[in-house]
C-alpha cells in the first residue's frame, strides 16, 4: 500500500510494495488439473483482493511485487490482463467484419493499452531490467474448444510517461483460412515441443492488423520487437494479456535439465507434508527434478534420490550441482523394487512411476509398493504420478481386494475395510476418461489400497500430450484397519 | 563451487543391507572411507532436535568413530539434549558435515561389500543375491 514513488522507496525492503496500491489484474496459464493448487498457492503467497479461474487459466488481481509473483510455483506463465470478455460472436461470414470485430478488441480502447503498458514498464523498472525481447511463447489450442488462437506483434515506439496516446504501428493482414489448421493442433505446453513449427503470414494490402499465426518467436522475430500480446479467443472467453516476464515461471533458473514439468514436481511435493526433520525418498528420481523441487521449497528436510541408471545419476548430481543443493539432496543407486533402507525409516516417499512399456505392471508395481509401505513410518505420506494404465490397474486391484477375502492377499495384515462414504464410491466409477471440466477427482474412499496403505487424494492432470494421476496415500496403524461388522 | 558431495552419517543411519536371508543383522554397514569431505552446513536446531529420536545412537557414534570424528560425542543419549545447543551443534557436525565420497560399505553378515564412488554408494543387487 505505499505510495512512494519508485525513486523513494528504500532499497533495503525484501519485497518492494508495487507502485500500484489499488494493485493489477493479471491471469497465470496453468496446466490442465492444476488450477486449484494454483489457487491455493496465489492465496498463500500474495495478497489476493480477487481470484477465480477457468480451464488453463487462473485470473488474479494484486498488488504484491515482481518478488512474489516470480515465487509462483504451479504455474506457466504470467501475464498482465488486458481485457477478458465474452466470446466474440462472429455474426458474419464476411472476413473483413470479422477482422473488425477482432482488431476493436485488440485495439479499440488506447486508455487501456496507456495504463497496461504504463504498468508494465513501472514492473519493468521495479525488476531494474530493460524492457527485453520476448522469448518463445506457447501457443495453446484446445481439442475441444473451437478456438483461433493468435499472437499478435505489434510494434511500438516508447511512449513517454503521460502520453495519451501510443503510436501503434501496424502491418497488413493474412488469411483465415490457415488458422482452421490449427484447430487440430494437439496442446501443448512445451515450448521446445512445438509440432508445427512455423510461421505464415500474408500479406495483404487492405487492412490494419497483422496476425502472425506462428509457435514459436525466434530470431529475427524475436529481436525486432520489443513484446509480445498474447490473445486467445474460444468459446467461452476472449482475453487479450502481456506477459510479465521474458521466461515461464515453469522455466525454473536454478534447474539446469528438467525431467519431470517443474509445474508437477512442485505440486506433488506440496501434498507431501514435508515437515522440518523430514526424511524425504524418491526411489526412481530420474533427474531429480522432483527433489529440487521440493529441496528448494522445504530446505530443512533430508533428501534422498535414487534410480538405477548410471546416466540418470550423473545428470541429477549435475542438477544438484548447479542448483546448489549439494548439501541437502544425496544420490543413490539401488532399485525401488530392493530398498537397502531400514523398515519405518522415511517419513515422505514422492516419486514419478515411469510411464511405459519399461514398466511392467503387476507384478513390478506391487513389489514397488510393497518395498514403499515397509521403509514409510506410520503417518507417513505416498505421493506418486501414475499413467492413466497403472491408475486404472490401482483401482481394480483396490476394489478387487475388497471382493475377495482377506486370506488370498499376500501381505501380512491386510484386513477388510469399512466404507467410509458410501456415495463418493458413485462418483470413483466414473469415467476416467472424462473431460476436463472435472479439474479434479477426489477418491475419498479410505479403502486400503495395499496393505495399510489408504488413498487419500488423486488429481488427474495434463503433462501436455498425455495425462496422468497425482496419488496421494498415507500409512495407517494396522489397528486402524477395520474388521466388517 | 563444490564438484564432490558425499554420503553423510544421517543417511548411513537409515542404510541396511538387503541381501537374501540377512534381514534386521544386516545393520548398521561398516564403512571404509578412502576419502572423506568435511564441509560446512548451516546449523539448525530444530532440524537436529528431530532427527535424533530418528537415529540408532549406538550406531551413529560407531559410525562417526571410525571415521574419525567422534569428538566428544557422548555413548548415551542423554536426557534434555533438546535443550543443550553445544550438544546439538556436535551431532549436527557428525550428521551433516562428514561425507565419504570414496570407500565402501559392508554388510556385516555377508559381507558383500558395496563400493562408493564420487559420493554415490552402490547398492544394486544381483538377482541372485536379492531377496525376492
Amino acid at each position: 500500500m505505499s505510495a512512494l514513488a519508485p525513486e523513494e522507496r528504500p532499497p533495503s525492503l525484501r519485497d518492494p510494495p508495487s507502485p500500484l496500491p489499488a494493485g493489477a489484474r493479471y491471469f497465470c496459464t496453468v496446466g490442465r488439473g492444476l488450477e486449484p493448487f494454483l489457487m491455493r498457492e496465489i492465496r498463500a503467497r500474495l495478497a489476493v483482493t480477487q481470484v477465480e479461474y477457468v480451464s488453463g487459466k487462473v485470473f488474479f488481481t494484486t498488488n504484491s511485487g515482481l518478488t512474489m509473483l516470480k515465487q509462483l510455483k504451479s504455474a506457466e506463465r504470467l501475464f498482465l490482463l488486458l481485457k477478458r470478455q465474452p466470446p466474440l460472436i462472429i455474426s458474419s461470414r464476411s472476413k473483413g467484419k470479422v477482422f473488425n470485430e477482432i482488431q476493436r478488441l485488440v485495439t479499440g480502447d488506447p486508455m487501456c493499452w496507456v495504463r497496461a503498458v504504463s504498468i508494465w514498464r513501472s514492473l519493468e523498472l521495479e525488476e531494474n531490467l530493460p524492457p527485453e525481447v520476448a522469448k518463445p511463447s506457447k501457443r495453446k489450442t484446445g481439442e475441444n474448444e473451437n478456438i483461433v488462437t493468435k499472437k499478435l506483434k505489434i510494434e511500438q515506439t516508447l511512449a513517454m510517461p503521460g502520453d495519451a496516446e501510443c503510436q501503434l504501428e501496424k502491418q497488413n493482414s493474412d488469411k483465415m483460412e490457415e488458422h482452421k489448421d490449427l484447430t487440430t493442433e494437439k496442446e501443448n505446453f512445451q515450448e521446445e515441443k512445438s509440432e508445427n513449427d512455423g510461421e505464415k503470414e500474408v500479406e495483404h494490402h487492405q487492412g490494419k492488423l497483422t496476425f502472425r499465426v506462428s509457435c514459436r518467436c525466434s530470431g529475427t522475430i524475436a529481436k525486432t520487437f520489443t513484446t509480445e500480446i498474447f490473445i486467445h479467443l474460444n468459446d467461452i472467453y476472449s482475453v487479450v494479456g502481456i506477459p510479465v516476464f521474458r521466461l515461464p515461471l515453469a522455466s525454473r533458473a536454478y534447474i539446469k535439465v528438467a525431467g519431470l514439468r517443474s509445474t508437477i514436481a512442485w505440486t506433488m511435493a506440496s501434498l507431501a507434508e514435508i515437515n522440518v526433520g523430514a526424511v524425504v525418498l524418491d526411489p526412481m528420481c530420474g533427474l531429480g527434478t522432483i527433489l529440487l523441487e521440493a529441496a528448494k521449497e522445504w530446505p530443512n528436510a533430508s533428501y534422498l534420490g535414487a534410480d538405477v541408471s548410471d546416466s540418470q545419476l550423473l545428470g541429477a548430481f549435475d542438477n544438484l550441482k548447479s542448483a546448489g543443493l549439494m548439501d541437502r539432496i544425496e544420490l543413490f543407486k539401488f532399485c525401488v523394487t530392493e530398498l537397502p533402507l531400514l523398515s519405518q525409516s522415511v517419513d515422505v516417499i514422492i516419486s514419478d512411476v515411469p510411464f511405459g512399456k519399461k514398466f511392467k505392471l503387476g507384478k513390478d508395481i506391487k513389489s514397488v509398493l510393497h518395498e514403499m509401505e515397509r521403509v514409510l513410518c506410520v503417518g507417513g505420506t505416498i505421493v506418486l504420478l501414475l499413467s492413466e494404465d497403472l491408475h486404472k490397474y490401482l483401482q481394480d486391484y483396490k476394489e478387487s481386494n475388497i471382493t475377495w477375502n482377506s486370506s488370498k492377499d499376500s501381505t501380512d495384515e491386510f484386513k477388510i475395510v469399512k466404507y467410509v462414504n458410501a456415495e463418493e464410491k458413485n462418483r470413483i466409477q466414473e469415467n476416467v476418461s472424462s473431460s476436463f471440466q472435472d479439474v479434479r477427482q477426489e477418491c475419498l474412499d479410505k479403502r486400503p489400497l495395499f496393505g495399510t496403505l489408504v488413498q487419500m487424494e488423486c488429481h488427474k492432470v495434463s503433462l501436455g500430450r498425455t495425462e496422468a494421476f497425482i496419488s496421494k496415500y498415507k500409512k495407517i496403524h494396522a489397528s486402524e484397519l477395520q474388521q466388517p461388522s | 563451487m563444490r564438484a564432490q558431495a558425499g554420503m553423510k552419517l544421517l543417511t548411513h543411519n537409515l542404510l541396511s543391507s538387503h541381501v537374501r536371508g540377512v534381514g534386521p543383522r544386516g545393520f548398521p554397514l561398516r564403512i571404509q572411507a578412502t576419502e572423506i569431505r568435511v564441509s560446512p552446513v548451516d546449523f539448525n536446531p530444530d532440524f537436529v532436535t528431530r532427527m535424533i529420536p530418528k537415529m540408532e545412537w549406538a550406531a551413529l557414534v560407531e559410525a562417526a568413530e571410525s571415521l574419525g570424528h567422534l569428538s566428544e560425542l557422548p555413548r548415551q543419549l542423554e536426557e534434555g539434549y533438546e535443550k543443550d545447543e553445544d550438544f546439538l551443534r556436535k551431532v549436527h557436525h557428525v550428521l551433516l558435515e562428514v561425507e565419504v565420497v570414496e570407500g565402501t560399505l559392508q554388510c556385516p553378515e555377508s559381507g558383500r561389500v558395496f563400493p562408493i564412488s564420487r559420493g554415490i554408494p552402490n547398492m544394486l543387487l544381483s538377482d541372485e543375491e536379492a531377496a525376492s
